[in-house]
């Protein structure tokens, strides 16, 4: 499996350009303040601001697509089941099912709060390579353990995928074939599963001493990686605005 | 098993983050109270992402296929790095996969990651026992990998039900609680199963990885 998160990263448009902790900070703010919204009449001006955003991203419609494959089947759930199960006033009866409004109401906040939220995190993610935001994390305030984490096992990911493909691809070519569970092949891919975690461990004593040759752990990280200039304290302060008026309105309305 | 954006309340989602933060604070604190916290980082961070890429063996369950959460495994393995290795994975699938989501991104680390810490501290009561064999570790592998992913599918059931935009009469709800956590008891077993067969693999091959981290 090949992480295509940063395919888009070096695109060049306003977000792109945008000072990557101030992206991080606005643009948080912007996906909380959505996940508050609960009025039905927040929705179009959700929806509209959403797809400003990414247009102005110019990240390619077909990555939005393609990143909706995995939690669509999630949102098909909710669409299918809520509209019958939640909520007293029943508008329609189909046999002895009943589509209610209350239910097709949250179908509709959901559905719209999900997919805004989920753009607009892909614009956060996607507009900047996904290192430069963990930088960015960490420049705002992340424990250093995290950072240092986070950065070490999505820098193996690919790797260690590449291992479990290879893996995998020779148990095929020597016959390992599973169409039912049972013991003796739930106890192979066991194996297969642990067979990946002591390779990483061995790999990690290796990358741990050349970590150490390289200083780890005695120089402090440079404070100075990132600039911010006028204009993106400027956008960081619009979309605060932003944020607040989405809040505000659903408080209000 | 992951509750994805704009599910839940912005005030659960809140909550979520506000319970994360002083589990991640207790997790790191006991991290830097070890001899050389700094040595752990690059097994732990590995490690993480080595059960990042063992989640996505298909196991075969007819008519479908499941992947494993193995978050019993990582607090097997991990011990107090298991949470904040939780936490990365899930930002990781949100990010990279939309799985999961960024606003509930502490309710979903509580979910996994509190069980995972549970699985810790009952698979070091191994220790007590002079003898450690292949069966003991099993079972002690088995118990902690059936309870990690019990406790996760009860705090989900119980977090979305109650959470969820509906409603539901506190009778259905119930119903549904029992419902779908025993359509859950099979994941429950092969999970056992699964870090039960990998705790004794690591036994026999790598055991200081059982007691490094």
């Amino acid at each position: 499996m090949k992480l295509e998160q940063d395919k888009y990263a070096s695109l060049d448009s306003p977000l792109h350009r945008w000072e990557p902790r101030c992206k991080f900070v606005g643009l948080v703010a912007l996906i909380f303040a959505f996940s508050f919204v609960r009025e039905l009449s927040m929705l179009p001006a959700m929806m509209t601001v959403t797809a400003a955003i990414y247009a102005i991203s110019r990240l390619p419609v077909s990555f939005w697509l393609t990143r909706l494959r995995y939690p669509s089947f999630f949102l098909l759930v909710v669409v299918l089941l809520l509209p019958f199960l939640s909520g007293q006033t029943v508008i329609l009866s189909l046999g002895p099912l009943g589509l209610r409004q209350e239910g097709l109401i949250s179908v509709m906040l959901i559905t719209v709060r999900f997919l805004c939220i989920l753009t607009v995190g892909l614009v956060l993610f996607g507009t900047a390579p996904f290192l430069t935001t963990i930088k960015a994390m960490r420049a705002l305030g992340l424990p250093g353990i995290l950072t240092d984490m986070a950065l070490l096992a999505f820098r193996y990911l690919n790797e260690l995928g590449d291992d479990l493909h290879r893996m995998e691809t020779s148990m095929r070519l020597r016959g390992f074939r599973q169409h039912r569970l049972s013991r003796r092949g739930l106890g192979v891919l066991a194996w297969l599963g642990g067979s990946i975690l002591v390779r990483s461990y061995e790999r990690s004593e290796w990358v741990y001493r050349a970590m150490i040759v390289r200083g780890y752990g005695n120089a402090p990280p440079p404070r100075d990686e990132f600039q911010v200039s006028a204009g993106d304290v400027v956008a960081l302060v619009v979309t605060f605005l932003v944020a607040i008026g989405f809040v505000a309105g659903d408080i209000l309305i | 098993m992951h509750i994805p954006d704009g599910i839940l309340p912005a005030t659960v989602c809140a909550a979520g983050y506000a319970a994360a933060a002083p589990v991640t604070w207790y997790s790191v604190r006991r991290i830097n109270q070890r001899e050389n916290p700094r040595a752990d980082i690059p097994k732990a961070s590995l490690l993480t992402a080595a059960f990042f890429v063992v989640s996505w063996i298909h196991i075969p369950l007819p008519p479908t296929s499941v992947h494993l959460v193995l978050n019993g495994l990582l607090g097997v393995v991990l011990g107090y790095f298991a949470f904040p290795a939780i936490l990365i994975g899930l930002f990781f699938q949100a990010v990279m996969f939309q799985h999961g989501g960024l606003t509930t991104l502490g309710v979903n680390a509580i979910i996994m990651g509190l069980p995972a810490l549970v699985s810790y501290y009952i698979f070091r009561m191994r220790n007590i026992l002079e003898k450690k064999s292949q069966l003991i570790t099993g079972v002690f592998g088995f118990v902690a990998g059936f309870a990690a992913i019990g406790i996760s599918v009860a705090l989900f059931l119980v977090i979305l039900l109650t959470n969820i935009p509906a409603e539901l009469d506190v009778a259905t709800e119930r119903t549904a609680i029992y419902t779908l956590a025993l359509a859950h008891l099979p994941l429950m077993v092969i999970e056992g199963v699964f870090t039960g067969l990998v705790a004794v693999f690591l036994q026999r091959v790598r055991p200081q990885l059982l007691d490094s981290i």
